[in-house]
């Protein structure tokens, strides 16, 4: 047990040698920076920006730049600001961001085909389970459907419209169908 | 981090949708636990065959979209048409990524892009319905109908019309 005495080995010399080329080197770069420019956090992630700007192309980089740069480089904050319509501050005119050089190898992979299965024949009145609601139809014939457009803050009543719609649909069309089949043998 | 950045697209394009659809769509998520699946409906565009119908696709979107495109497939009756595959999925150039291009001739401007959008993609269907595309059949025998026997092939489409609302 008296093997374990410490002592200066080669290794740790070397590793001691690295971090502390390292530890130095960042202390001198941090002060490295634009003359006179102080800024604020750390320098903004070029994937980030990219990333919001390709899901809302119509802003400017420069914004999502400011942005960024502000929130701590957290793309989350600043695509919930975008969703929630709070919009992004214009920066000052003194705002410099560092060019984002764009990566070019955004390569996607590919969504795996699963396009093997043969469609099957089934309609639209059976695969969304339409046939009572055709029968309810025919004794209030002229109900007529007003909904146009729909959204709810509450997820079941969004999901709960949007499949009303969906239904009136494809019902609309076939009472349009049927009369227009009626009007030909008439 | 990423497939959230798509979720939350994908929410807002939902949204979009359902406060001013576009004449003639219906689409969302099947289920909102699932983001990722989304149904549509499309209408005939008419003065051609189609018109009257319903369509229903499915569109599968990966986690990285809005990078890649979704795949769209039609379901239910399937769709006789030069451009749409025998098991339903569709193939235009919309829903090719802009370095894939399978058929050489497509524009990099008509192929995916994060700037198109699940909209886009359905508009661009309802015009390939109304309009097909000779130079890259999809359904080689739809293709050769359309091209030879035209009024053979509309016939076809408006008895798989009038299926579709079993009729």
């Amino acid at each position: 047990m008296h093997d374990d005495e410490p002592s200066l080995n080669i290794p740790s010399l070397l590793t001691l040698a690295v971090v502390s080329f390292f530890v130095i080197r960042w202390f001198f770069n941090r002060d490295d920076g634009p003359a006179g420019a102080s800024r604020p956090r750390g320098r903004v992630d070029p994937a980030q920006v990219e990333q919001i700007s390709q899901m809302f192309p119509q802003l400017s980089t420069r914004d999502i730049m400011w942005d960024l740069q502000r929130n701590g480089g957290s793309a989350a904050a600043t695509t919930e600001r975008i969703l929630t319509g709070r919009g992004l501050e214009t920066p000052p005119p003194s705002f410099q961001p560092q060019i984002a050089v764009p990566s070019t190898n955004a390569a996607a992979p590919q969504v795996p085909s699963t396009a093997t299965t043969k469609a099957d024949g089934q309609d639209l009145i059976s695969r969304y389970n339409l046939s009572s609601k055709i029968a309810s139809e025919k004794e209030e014939e002229n109900s007529t459907v007003s909904s146009t457009s729909s959204w709810s803050q509450n997820k079941d009543e969004r999901q709960r419209l949007l499949q009303k719609r969906r239904d009136e649909m494809i019902l609309a069309a076939r009472r349009k169908m049927m009369q227009k089949n009626q009007d030909n043998t008439q | 981090m990423g497939s959230s950045i798509a979720q939350k697209r994908l929410f807002h394009e939902y949204k979009n949708l359902s406060t001013n659809p576009p004449e003639g769509i219906t689409a969302g998520p099947v289920s909102e636990d699932d983001m990722f699946y989304w149904e549509a409906l499309i209408q005939g565009p008419e003065g051609t065959p189609f018109e009257g119908g319903i369509f229903a696709a499915e569109l599968k979107f990966s986690k990285d979209y809005p990078l890649s495109p979704p795949t769209m497939k039609f379901v239910g009756g399937g769709v006789w048409h030069p451009n749409v595959y025998p098991n339903g999925t569709v193939c235009i150039s919309i829903l090719h990524p802009p370095g894939d291009d399978p058929n050489h001739y497509e524009h990099a401007s008509e192929r995916w892009s994060p700037i198109q959008s699940v909209e886009k993609i359905l508009i661009s269907v309802m015009s390939m319905l109304a309009e097909p595309n000779d130079e890259s059949p999809a359904n080689v025998e739809a293709a050769k109908m359309w091209r030879e026997r035209r009024a053979e092939y509309e016939q076809k489409v408006r008895d798989e019309v009038r299926k579709g609302l079993g009729l």
